[in-house]
């Protein structure tokens, strides 16, 4: 994944990224001497052109646990004025009017009654995957993790060809205008209490295809997803960090904003 | 053997200047129909498409041949709506025709089963239930109402688009009469994104994304096609060690790819030991690629003009010891499924796809060379790394699953010696400037894992793209599948059918 080092940004940095970014997740606000960076790590297709034109700001990072619970926590605004970096890395997030951040204790307390409530899927957790309209990348991903290299059953992580056995729909892709109707009838054969992971940038931001004549919405307007898991494609450890914290099993850690190693 | 323009000269066609290697050949709207006939006849029809254009619309036909490395592009201006239809003359037109219908409204005249092959009508699919067709076409189901297939306890079983564990997302018919297999209708378009529509009026870098992503498992085939295309069209010139790299993270590709169609027939099989060695070896070959490139499926590497960065030089060291190991263990593997009488009986005659058939349909990759299709873009038309170096191509002619395999289990030994080869090649970093592009139109092509991939780009006077067609391997294949499934059959095989054709679903959909 890529990340942006907030503290050595500086609005020269920012242009050149923004400018080579293919997809618009990085995009900047304004000029050199006042302005303001946001990046989207929900749209990054991992291309690494941004890496290339302003090393030391964006880096990539190679350790895997990379899912998260809100789309907030992939999304970062770094504003400069005279030419100065703002260093604090997310202040600008309040002037633009995106939704505040929960106290700390507020989100120790969400965290936690969500731990407990996916108690229930503790050590037992039936997938179902749904490929919306993908390039084939994630679904190579996945099919990994059924092999010794990943092997998810030894965490009680399984595979089912119904929806009706259930627990949690994997889906990947933009949601293609001839995919929405098998997506929400899938989702809707599964049995209560359910779960939704966006596995990749196109169930994410849509990547790339973002922009697509074909696409419907954004997978999160259509079905209340539970996990985000970025990349293009996720790699398998990605998945299983996705799966494992879906499930209360594993910690939220990626922050698109971060001081790297 | 006679070249491309000799062939064109001998019709009464004649050739006007085009990019190197390419032979472009106007003709009339009216002669079209005639012209492609005679070229599929005395070469391979690579690709049928149109081309909106400001005064109506453009036909374009591309041929190749055995003993000419170049191309010959056939283009009709087309005024009207309306044009006589190609297929009944050459019936892998077919899908191409179908598809010009779809997305241009063009109607070819006497086509004879104008279905949509993408695109499911104007309401979203609803499995299992009927849907509007486009204005103009049939529509599936008006196909099954006029041709329905008839007989003592014949049923139809539909089959997704939502399948069994993590597989992309494609509709199937089964028509079964009890255990006999006697129809399957692929119905594709689920996952259809209209990434070459995207790519319009953007910079190629930019539409260079979106060709990488075309399908994940041949990202790098598509990529390099494309790219070559843009610097074919654009006159840009790229330097020989970025040449072999591109080779080298191609036969990368071909590698994990591989790995992954065996480990899916072996799993169809039965055989789960098998199964899990050839994803120990796609898990590694897929670590290697990330070595090298710092991606998986070697996203980002590639630039227009060259690469955008260095090959890791650490990847590369260990890639050396690697190669040995992948070569050591796959040889092993090879010898036990052949030695393995369920593994062979199971795929021996099944789905066995004729060879005069495969020609017809100008059939490309390991399933047009398991049926006697002696092709490859590598060895016929050389492009990158791939004249310096040296390879065997398999071809074979039963036709059936096993021959695939066998065709799949030959091309790992070969991509292994040539990885081999390249690792003692000069590297160095092959990392390019940022071209400028000059307007022009041009073909780039590669041997993706899947067979030959065919992209056409047109260039505008900014360097933009103003038409992007990529044709992959996927789009001429599954054209037959249909046809091998049919071809006495059991509803058992199924899962070793599809696992030995390792169609993608993406690149068809795009």
């Amino acid at each position: 994944m890529v990340q942006l080092d907030a503290s050595l940004l500086t609005p020269e940095l920012a242009i050149a990224a923004a400018g080579v970014c293919p997809t618009d997740a990085i995009t900047v606000n304004g000029d050199r001497t006042e302005g303001s960076l946001l990046f989207e790590a929900g749209q990054c297709v991992m291309c690494a052109r941004c890496v290339r034109a302003a090393p030391d700001a964006f880096h990539l990072v190679s350790e895997p646990e990379v899912a998260v619970r809100s789309p907030a926590s992939l999304r970062t605004r770094v504003g400069w004025k005279g030419g100065k970096a703002d260093r604090s890395g997310r202040s600008a997030d309040l002037e633009t009017g995106d939704a505040p951040q929960p106290a700390e204790e507020e989100r120790r307390l969400v965290d936690e009654l969500h731990v407990r409530a996916m108690r229930i899927f503790n050590r037992s957790l039936h997938i179902r995957h749904v490929d919306a309209g993908s390039c084939n990348g994630c679904e190579a991903e996945l099919q990994m993790l059924a092999t010794p290299s990943y092997d998810l059953a030894r965490l009680g992580l399984f595979f089912t060809p119904t929806p009706r056995h259930a627990d949690c729909l994997v889906v990947t892709g933009i949601v293609t205008q001839q995919m929405e109707a098998a997506l929400v009838e899938t989702y809707e054969a599964m049995p209560n209490p359910k779960l939704v992971v966006a596995a990749g940038v196109c169930a994410l931001g849509g990547g790339c295809f973002a922009g697509s004549p074909r696409r419907t919405r954004p997978l999160d307007r259509i079905l209340p997803v539970d996990v985000y898991v970025p990349g293009c494609p996720p790699t398998p450890l990605a998945l299983l960090h996705g799966l494992l914290l879906a499930t209360g099993r594993a910690e939220e850690r990626y922050r698109a904003s971060g001081t790297g190693r | 053997m006679s070249g491309l323009r000799e062939i064109a000269e001998a019709m009464g066609l004649s050739a006007v200047p085009a990019a190197p290697g390419e032979v472009l050949v106007e003709c009339t709207e009216a002669e079209f129909k005639d012209a492609v006939a005679g070229l599929a006849e005395r070469g391979f029809l690579s690709d049928l498409f149109a081309t909106a254009t400001d005064d109506g619309h453009r036909l374009t036909a591309v041929f190749s041949t055995i003993g000419d490395p170049g191309w010959l592009r056939l283009q009709a201006r087309l005024a009207g709506e309306t044009y006589s239809a190609v297929t009944p003359a050459v019936h892998g037109a077919s899908w191409y025709e179908r598809e010009i219908a779809e997305v241009f409204g063009l109607i070819p005249h006497g086509h004879p089963a104008l279905l949509p092959v993408r695109l499911h009508g104007g309401e979203p699919a609803k499995f299992g239930r009927r849907r509007r067709s486009r204005a103009g076409m049939e529509s599936i189901e008006e196909l099954n109402e006029t041709a329905p297939i008839q007989g003592q306890g014949v049923f139809q079983l539909p089959l997704g688009p939502v399948r069994s564990g993590p597989q992309e997302s494609a509709h199937f018919l089964f028509t079964s009469g009890g255990e006999d297999l006697v129809m399957v209708r692929p119905w594709l378009g689920y996952k259809h994104r209209a990434v070459e529509e995207m790519a319009i009026g953007r910079q190629a870098d930019s539409a260079l994304i979106l060709a990488e992503r075309l399908a994940g498992t041949s990202t790098f085939a598509n990529g390099i096609a494309f790219a070559q295309a843009v610097e074919r069209a654009g006159e840009v010139e790229v330097s020989d060690e970025a040449r072999r790299a591109r080779a080298l993270l191609a036969e990368m590709e071909r590698l994990h790819s591989h790995f992954a169609s065996l480990a899916k027939v072996a799993d169809s099989t039965g055989l789960t030991v098998a199964a899990a060695q050839y994803n120990l070896l796609r898990e590694e070959a897929l670590q290697g690629c990330a070595a090298l490139t710092g991606h998986r499926y070697l996203r980002g590497i590639l630039a227009i003009g060259g690469l955008a960065g260095p090959v890791a030089a650490g990847g590369l060291r260990e890639l050396s010891g690697s190669v040995v190991r992948w070569r050591r263990r796959s040889r092993g593997l090879e010898e036990l499924l052949e030695g393995t009488a369920t593994f062979v009986d199971r795929l021996e005659t099944t789905a066995i796809l004729a060879s005069e058939y495969a020609h017809e349909h100008y059939l490309v990759g390991p399933v047009g060379r398991a049926s006697g299709v002696d092709r490859d873009s590598r060895r016929d038309h050389p492009y990158a790394g791939y004249p310096e170096l040296e390879f065997q191509v398999l071809a074979k002619s039963q036709g059936d699953a096993l021959a695939r395999v066998r065709v799949l289990l030959f091309e790992v030994g070969e991509a292994l010696s040539l990885v081999e080869q390249l690792l003692c090649a000069e590297f160095v970093a092959g990392v390019a400037a940022q071209p400028s592009l000059k307007a022009g139109s041009a073909l780039g092509w590669a041997e993706a894992p899947g067979g030959e991939t065919l992209h056409l780009v047109d260039l505008d006077s900014s360097g933009r793209i103003s038409r992007w067609r990529a044709r992959p391997p996927a789009a001429v294949n599954w054209h037959v599948y249909s046809h091998a499934c049919a071809s006495g059959n059991n509803l058992t095989d199924y899962p070793v059918i599809e696992a030995s054709f390792a169609l993608s679903v993406a690149e068809f959909d795009r």
